[in-house]
């Protein structure tokens, strides 16, 4: 007897519920991480509704992302994150129920665009990445000369759909951007912290237009939810070996809390180095991307520390693994994973990428009742709503997307063998974004009103 | 931003730290170029190569003696035996150096510089890929030393709150001058070489194998490169990328020092350290810059450099 999917099995939501709010096909079902509560052990007819037009031809399609070297931290978080959902369209029975992904990874390396115009040149149906904003803000005006749908990991520049390209139509980002993980650590710091406690902020900040952006943002948003003063800005090189300087400057200003976007190895680096000149004792650190080091930073340069890290639109830790049966497979899955010691926000920006643009295309299938065009497809994107293990996802008209943000205390887990964040705090989208429309500054200033 | 009396103490000491590290890099360099008249790209490679192969033998020796026990004789065994995997390390790079010098270098000495510098910048990629294909592409440190080390009180004994690793590269920083200018000042070995720099020709006709000397010049500059390398990666993670900054940073020293003038080399990469962390102190985007600048300057007053060439002294 063939085994079928009861209101039991889903916990009380029919199967025909359940599709519906996942968003009607199995494959947006297994992408949000429900397929096992459908699985009625055959998948390959699974996929969303098939309109007689659609081949099987497999879709190419091309990640930009670094799979080498310090940006390898977590250029190769994302690429897993791709691959896993890419697996799992594929074991639905591809797009549209018949057409399988073929995701071709290519280093983002020195030559970005080079790569980019690559895939294009290959007849990439879509493209997915970059990580870097430089990269982000080089091919995104390709992006709309091609009329080939992007969907970026990362690239989280907050002038990229302010100033770079103001009025997109195929380059779409899901990640949260700057603004949102600069605002949400900024309150993150209120919360603990409290306002009247801050008066004074330091920073130690990526030497490079990533680091520059994220402290000029909290500094203004920090600004305007208290009257702290800056009292010392540091931008350590990229891969610097020695933060000494800066940790010395700290100690010596003895600010409330240092704002530091440092990530990957530089997070190792500054920590260890940080804990060994006794900085912890005289601030709190409070990081936008230090949890991307999850895997790297070792159990006793945390010991002892005082660190609160964002984790941009994804924490495996929340909801509780044991409580959400999706969370569950996909930190289980990505433990599999070569380079994953635990899946990091960034694994997700190449996981809700690709879901982002999968769920779009199988709903303009449904509405249609054929494959969509790339224009079809983007206009479906435009306010998409989407699940992922991590929850709901929306990509405003705006082109960027909003998602739940989180941040929490770093901490060392030793069961785990990596970091792990405590106590941890979600931030609403609305909390962190200014509305589709207002740039980031405008909207920032706007507090004060 | 007004400085502590304590914080410029210590901002002072992190400079010195740091150029001592950059000390180790550049005097192999300017050995290099002081003699053999050539200018080694691939130098940086070399120290980067020291500190990924010093992870593996911090970890084996360090995996022997167990972490610092207590008691002075516990703590001397432990920083003894890092010292020893420095070591061991250093002289792991002595037959890369000879290598180099013996299968590569010795054919070309007699065409034009350019031809050097494209081959030692092929020993360069060489190298990476190297170590691409076996430490893999992601950075790799080692937890056994920085940690252990700093829990030696030595600054806490005076009031002050500095780590004791960086006491640590201050110290053996110190003792490689010293031992380098006894090498090249009190040893007959060392007078060869320096007979070699200041006339070739004169060196061959009283019986001086040139091309001996050259390759235990080129496996000496390779030793201090892996050296530094080995003293350089306990704070921090060994990279691909990591011998692109410590490559230029040298070059800017050895320019400030004298090109091939080892007193010259010692006395900028101090110069280097200790402005560059005064100028993070006071004005954090002056950082890159720096260097640079001071570089300029003495261009400008000194084209020579603050000690001119290798010569009658080291």
């Amino acid at each position: 007897m063939e085994q079928t999917t009861t209101d039991h099995d889903t916990g009380g939501i029919g199967r025909r519920q359940l599709l519906s709010a996942v968003g009607g096909s199995a494959v947006a079902a297994a992408l949000a991480g429900c397929s096992t509560l459908l699985s009625d052990g055959e998948t390959a007819d699974q996929g969303g509704q098939s309109g007689g037009e659609i081949s099987d031809e497999p879709i190419q399609a091309g990640l930009l992302t670094f799979t080498r070297g310090a940006p390898g931290v977590l250029g190769i978080q994302a690429q897993r994150g791709a691959e896993l959902a890419v697996q799992r369209i594929n074991e639905a029975g591809g797009i549209g129920g018949q057409r399988e992904i073929e995701l071709d990874v290519v280093n983002e390396g020195s030559n970005p665009l080079d790569s980019y115009n690559q895939f294009i040149e290959e007849g990439k149906e879509v493209t997915f990445g970059p990580i870097s904003s430089g990269t982000h803000s080089q091919i995104a005006p390709e992006i709309e000369k091609n009329e080939i749908i992007n969907v970026s990991t990362d690239g989280t520049v907050t002038t990229l759909y302010e100033e770079t390209v103001p009025d997109p139509t195929y380059s779409f980002r899901f990640q949260n951007y700057d603004i949102m993980e600069v605002v949400t650590m900024a309150r993150e710091a209120v919360e603990r912290i409290g306002a009247d406690n801050i008066s004074t902020v330091a920073g130690v900040n990526p030497g490079y237009s990533f680091g520059e952006d994220e402290m000029r943002v909290f500094t203004q948003a920090i600004q305007q939810l208290t009257d702290a003063e800056i009292v010392y800005e540091g931008f350590p090189e990229l891969g610097a070996s020695d933060m000494s300087n800066h940790i010395t400057s700290i100690n010596n200003e003895e600010p409330d809390v240092t704002f530091s976007s440092l990530w990957g190895g530089d997070v190792t680096t500054f920590v260890r180095q940080a804990n060994a000149n006794n900085m912890f004792e005289n601030t709190t650190v409070f990081g936008t991307t230090l949890y991307s080091a999850a895997g790297d930073v070792p159990g006793d340069a945390l010991a002892g520390t005082d660190i609160y890290s964002g984790s941009r639109n994804y924490y495996w830790g929340l909801p509780a693994l044991g409580n959400w049966q999706p969370g569950r497979e996909l930190f289980d899955a990505a433990t599999q994973q070569e380079g994953v010691t635990v899946p990091t926000a960034h694994y997700m920006s190449g996981y809700g990428a690709v879901t982002a643009w999968a769920t779009a295309t199988e709903k303009a299938i449904d509405l249609l009742g054929t494959y969509p065009s790339q224009e079809q497809i983007a206009q479906v994107l435009e306010g998409h709503g989407f699940f992922t293990p991590a929850g709901y996802h929306n990509i405003a008209e705006d082109h960027q997307g909003a998602s739940n943000s989180f941040a929490g205390q770093m901490v060392y887990d030793d069961d785990l063998g990596a970091a792990r964040l405590d106590d941890v705090n979600t931030y609403a989208a609305t909390e962190t974004a200014p509305p589709p429309g207002v740039t980031g500054s405008d909207w920032l200033d706007s507090w004060s009103a | 931003m007004a400085v502590t009396p304590t914080a410029a103490l210590v901002q002072t000491l992190n400079g010195i730290q740091f150029g001592f590290i950059l000390f180790m890099i550049a005097s192999g360099l300017t050995v290099i170029l002081g003699i053999l008249d050539v200018l080694n790209l691939a130098h940086g490679e070399l120290f980067s190569l020291g500190a990924y192969t010093a992870i593996g033998v911090f970890g084996f020796i360090i995996g022997i003696v167990g972490p610092p026990g207590g008691g002075v004789v516990g703590t001397a065994v432990f920083v003894l035996a890092v010292l020893a995997a420095v070591l061991v390390t250093a002289a792991i790079l002595l037959p890369v150096g000879t290598l180099f010098e013996a299968v590569f270098l010795r054919q070309i000495y007699d065409r034009d510089q350019v031809y050097q510098l494209v081959l030692t910048f092929a020993l360069l990629l060489i190298l990476l890929d190297v170590k691409k294909v076996i430490w893999g592409d992601s950075s790799i440190r080692t937890d056994a030393v920085y940690s252990a080390i700093n829990t030696i009180p030595t600054s806490e004994l005076v009031g002050l709150n500095y780590p004791t690793y960086n006491v640590f590269v201050i110290l053996v920083g110190s003792v490689v001058v010293v031992g380098l200018f006894w090498f090249f000042e009190r040893t007959k070995t060392g007078r060869i070489i320096r007979a070699t720099a200041i006339d070739r020709e004169m060196a061959t006709a009283i019986g001086v194998s040139t091309d001996r000397v050259f390759t235990l010049v080129f496996a000496l500059g390779a030793f201090l490169a892996g050296f530094a390398g080995a003293m350089a990666v306990p704070p921090t993670s060994a990279t691909l990328e990591m011998g692109t900054n410590p490559l230029v940073l040298s070059f800017v020293v050895i320019v400030i020092g004298g090109l091939g003038s080892l007193r010259g080399a010692f006395v900028g990469a101090l110069l280097v350290g200790v402005i560059r962390s005064w100028m993070i102190t006071l004005y954090p985007p002056g950082e890159i810059a720096a260097p640079f600048a001071i570089m300029a300057l003495i261009l400008l007053v000194k084209p020579e450099g603050l000690f001119g060439t290798w010569g009658e002294t080291a």
